[in-house]
């Protein structure tokens, strides 16, 4: 028996709130963005990529309640995918020349889709603490490849090459760019969305919930996982390329790290994990805080994400949009 | 095999061994709070890195001894743990593990910025003129520091296994890990002696950082590599299995030294790191799991 | 009477506007003031700001002051192009910056995009000016500098015939490591070890130990900054012994070094491209200035570079203009002498913009770093075969 028709009744107590309509107002707040701040693209951009990285990263931290702290190696392999396969001297011969930045996203996608099928199916065995620790080992593995082998570009790490234009527009251009971020984020969004009202995310609430309960309901827990590690795999390695695109200059040394991994995790926990907007909201809310402290109180800017981590988790362990929770229900409830 | 490449072998293996020993200080600690609390300290390393900046202040600041630094390190250390475990992570109250493991994340974040507030970034050490002796054993060196580091270890794992097996207290914390709510329910105070435990696994590793300060340096974020290091002695031992993190340092200490020198070192962090992962998926009790008991 | 008075604050207000509309000319830099390398952002700003008075003391930049306006990146990627963008908006017609090389390149392609010229003055990764852009310009060497001009000193010292290498796994470390492997066998050495090795928990023991039994004549680090140390220690308690260790700059170079491994570095050579005993023309005078701004500080080349880079925008803003492209044009025309050595933007040999830095060997000699070579810069005399 599957779950087909649940009733909300039926909706475990600590689940999804917030609504299209959130959705909507925070996709248009960004819209404007540029109007107002067109002078502060940069913040922008960078802000909207974390943004869509700490969805992706919730579909499986939040909805599959899977902690990884590994996240980083799927934005590299994102974006190390998309930029040796559009670079000439570095794309393999028998793809006969370089590829289309976005046919190198997609094949991106495809090949972290196939590395998380690997790492999921080996450690979703390893229940809690243990998964956390096997996310920070196998992304420290890949890292360690990405600076020792010579196709990677070593640790001297890759520069973006010239790129051909998209429908006539510059890849580069910091207003192309923010369009492609804040595509980005609707798209997390949207599959967020979609998400939660499929089978695959009732049954990943459940498992969430109650594992041995869902089981009895004839769900498989660990496939249910593992498609939610390929999807937010998927969408976090295309994160990763536009990442790439960005910086158009990355060494495995500033993109691997495993604080790239805890910065995306960070930001969907403080934000909301059982929310569905609650990483965007914690990705623009951290980035904001980030750069109101880098010019105001320069040293100690990472200071506030341990003050805020701790208080999250003291006080409001739904996050800070989980605060805002009894709003959130009446948002959360509107169909 | 002639004369020289038997003691080359003969020393890499003696400083895998000296190496290891410090490792298993490192684990213990987090092995130990994991084994009655279920909960992994992100902020380990950065504990240790507390225990590196008490002695750098001492010598800077009385020219104290490193090692004379132990007896303000592993007060300050157990009361640091003592507070935080009563006050902070106490509080998490049902949450506990994965709320826990997040709380330690910040306390690690707060106090790498705090002494990056109060020390500076750069790396800073300590020139102590016997940094460097060392004495020879049938034609292999051996440190002094590192060999102090070694006894250092041994005896304060030999002083928590007296305190786990030969005590009231040690009772009732073998008797919380085993199952809190018995504990309880015989008069424990739980919370109590959860917090004592992070106070004793705050402690080990602040004095993990002591015993390194007269070897290595320190800066206020060196805890990141602790932590990494620590998590795959206790894994390799088996997470909450105190003889087992002793023989996963020790391991883990051997096996790196021997592919530094034989294999390349390149891949020397991801020896340990695939071994771990193995551990993980093949054996998550650990390579001892099942011969020894746990806490 | 009144009246008088008031004229008097009316020209003095007067006064007051005018000398705002002329107002400064402003420079902008991003460095490293927080984070993992805020060591060398305080070196960086010590030396902008001896340079920044220096500069005005002679009257600033065609009539008004040159203005410096300084942006923290807290050694973040991010964190640094939106400093970056801060200034391109308040309309500075050039940046310097930053430390670190993984952040610079980054910041050098951003830079390119918006048509502001950059100007590098720490960061040595080679792939800044090879192949670079036209925007960027870089004031101190590229990493290969260091293994040159200490591969020559080896070759002249003479007798020695086998080396080994370890380095550091980050660019810089990668880069010697393969100019090194290129060089050696052509100044007549064998490799006989080569190693790299991962930030963390710095045990070099075993590699020491395989070192040993290799017995070369030549051991070469180049370390992440805080190894260097822990490197020397290690070195004295395994008991290798060869005739040269040579450092290659960074952690090496610092006078932290100097105090942190005290005798165990007595005699190891280290290259560097500046320190204070070098026979530039007001060498000994710049030190003096960088250690004051240093409160005392024992003040490391990045210090006397990034003086050196700001001495150069302040001279192409002043041939040209402050107008970016004005300034970028002026740059390529660039020829300086200054107390960190000759500054002009050369393109040569796959490099672009590239200044050519000589190479200094140093040595340790009684705590201090004496210079070596070349002949023309040095003070004093090798000390070898290093005494057993």
């Amino acid at each position: 028996m599957t779950v087909t028709a649940p009733l909300p009744a039926a909706r475990p107590r600590a689940l999804t709130f917030g609504n299209v309509w959130l959705s909507l107002a925070l996709l248009a707040v960004m819209l404007l963005y540029p109007f107002v701040f067109g002078k502060a693209l940069n913040f922008g951009v960078s802000t909207l990529v974390f943004a869509g990285l700490a969805m992706s990263w919730n579909i499986l931290g939040g909805w599959a309640g899977q902690l990884s702290l590994g996240h980083a190696a799927f934005v590299g392999v994102g974006a190390y995918t998309m930029t040796l396969l559009a670079t000439p001297e570095r794309v393999p011969a028998f793809l006969g020349g370089p590829v289309a930045p976005w046919w190198g996203a997609l094949i991106g996608m495809g090949l972290a889709v196939l590395l998380a099928a690997v790492w999921g199916a080996l450690t979703f065995r390893l229940r809690g603490s243990y998964f956390v620790l096997s996310s920070i080992a196998v992304a420290l593995v890949l890292r360690l490849v990405a600076i020792n082998e010579e196709f990677t570009g070593g640790s001297e790490g890759l520069f973006m090459p010239e790129l051909p234009t998209l429908f006539g527009l510059d890849l580069f251009d910091r207003r192309v760019e923010y369009g492609l971020a804040l595509a980005f984020v609707a798209l997390t969004l949207l599959v967020t969305h979609l998400l939660r009202r499929s089978r695959l995310g009732y049954a990943l609430q459940a498992v969430r919930e109650d594992e041995d309960g869902a089981r009895a309901l004839g769900i498989d827990p660990a496939r249910m996982k593992l498609v939610a590690f390929m999807l937010s795999a998927a969408l976090t390695a295309l994160g990763g390329s536009l990442y790439a695109v960005y910086l158009q200059a990355f060494e495995p040394h500033t993109l691997l790290e495993l604080p790239v991994s805890v910065q995306i995790a960070l930001m969907a926990i403080i934000g909301g994990r059982a929310s569905i907007q609650g990483p965007v909201i914690g990705a623009l809310l951290l980035a904001t805080f980030g750069e109101v402290f880098r010019t105001v109180f320069a040293s100690a800017n990472l200071l506030i994400y341990g003050v805020l981590i701790l208080a999250v988790t003291l006080f409001a362990p739904n996050g800070v949009l989980g605060l805002f929770r009894r709003g959130g229900r009446k948002l959360g409830t509107a169909r | 095999m002639d004369q020289a490449a038997v003691t080359a072998l003969l020393q890499t293996l003696a400083q895998g061994l000296l190496t290891g020993g410090l490792y298993a200080l490192i684990g213990t600690g987090l092995s130990l709070i994991f084994g009655v609390m279920r909960v992994i300290n992100f902020a380990h390393g950065d504990f240790l890195a507390i225990g590196m900046f008490i002695t750098l202040a001492l010598f800077r600041a009385f020219n104290l001894d490193p090692y004379l630094s132990l007896l303000v390190a592993a007060p300050v250390g157990f009361a640091l743990g003592f507070v935080i475990q009563r006050f902070v992570l106490a509080r998490l109250g049902d949450r506990l593990s994965e709320g826990s493991m997040l709380a330690t994340l910040g306390i690690g974040l707060i106090v790498s910025n705090t002494l990056l507030l109060t020390f500076g970034a750069q790396p800073q050490n300590i020139n102590v003129p016997y940094a460097t002796n060392t004495f020879q054993l049938g034609g292999v060196q051996v440190s002094i520091p590192l060999l102090i580091a070694g006894l250092g270890t041994a005896l304060a794992i030999a002083g928590l296994n007296l305190l786990l097996y030969r005590t009231e207290l040690g009772r009732a914390i073998r008797a919380t890990a085993q199952n809190p709510l018995g504990a309880e329910l015989q008069g424990v105070k739980t919370t109590n002696i959860q917090a004592i435990v992070f106070g004793l696994g705050v402690a080990f590793a602040a004095i993990a950082g002591v015993l390194l300060m007269p070897l290595l340096y320190a800066f206020p974020t060196v805890g990141e590599n602790y932590t990494t290091k620590a998590f795959i002695v206790t894994v390799l031992g088996g997470l909450g299995n105190l003889p087992g993190a002793i023989a996963g340092g020790l391991v883990l200490g051997v096996v790196e030294s021997l592919g530094a020198f034989y294999i390349s070192n390149n891949y020397r962090d991801a020896y340990g790191l695939v071994a771990f992962l193995l551990v993980l998926l093949l054996r998550p009790e650990g390579l001892f799991g099942r011969t020894v008991k746990r806490v | 009477m009144r009246a008088v008075q008031t004229a008097s604050l009316l020209v003095a207000l007067a006064t007051l506007t005018a000398a705002s509309a002329q107002s400064t000319v402003k420079v902008g830099a991003v460095t490293s003031l927080s984070g993992r390398f805020a060591t060398f952002g305080q070196m960086q700003r010590a030396g902008f700001q001896v340079a920044l008075d220096e500069i005005n003391a002679r009257g600033g930049v065609n009539g008004s002051k040159l203005e410096l306006l300084l942006e923290d990146d807290a050694s973040d990627t991010n964190k640094a192009l939106n400093a970056a963008e801060r200034l391109v908006n308040a309309g500075v017609p050039v940046v310097i910056g930053a430390y670190s090389s993984g952040i610079t390149k980054p910041l050098s392609q951003y830079m390119a995009r918006v048509k502001v010229p950059l100007l590098v003055a720490t960061a040595v990764d080679e792939t800044i000016t090879k192949p670079g852009n036209a925007y960027t310009f870089r004031v101190n060497n590229q990493s290969s500098i260091y293994t040159r001009s200490l591969i020559e000193q080896l070759r002249k010292m003479g007798g020695m015939r086998t080396a080994v290498i370890l380095t550091s796994n980050d660019a810089f470390g990668k880069s010697v490591l393969s100019d090194a492997k290129k060089l050696l066998p052509g100044g007549g050495f064998t490799v006989l070890s080569q190693d790299t090795y991962d930030k963390g928990l710095a045990d070099f023991r075993p590699l020491l130990n395989r070192y040993k039994s290799q017995n070369p004549d030549v051991v070469i680090f180049a370390s992440y900054e805080e190894d260097a140390v822990a490197l020397a220690k290690q070195v004295k308690e395994v008991g290798l012994a060869p005739r040269v260790i040579a450092g290659i700059a960074t952690g090496f170079a610092l006078p932290e070094f100097l105090r942190g491994a005290g005798a165990a570095a007595e005699n190891y050579l280290v290259t560097m491209v500046w320190n204070p005993d070098v026979k530039y023309p007001g060498a000994q005078n710049l030190y003096t200035r960088l250690k004051k701004a240093l409160n005392g500080e024992e003040p490391s080349q990045h210090a006397a570079q990034s003086y050196a880079a700001m001495l150069a925008a302040a001279d192409a803003i002043r041939r040209g203009g402050t107008d970016p492209e004005g300034v970028r044009a002026a740059l390529a025309q660039t020829k300086l002498n200054t107390a960190f050595g000759p500054v002009s933007f050369r393109t040569y040999g796959g490099y672009q913009n590239q200044n050519s830095v000589v190479g200094l060997v140093t040595q340790i000699q009684k705590g201090q770093f004496v210079t070596v070579a070349p002949a023309t810069a040095a003070r004093g005399k090798v000390v070898f075969p290093k005494p057993r």
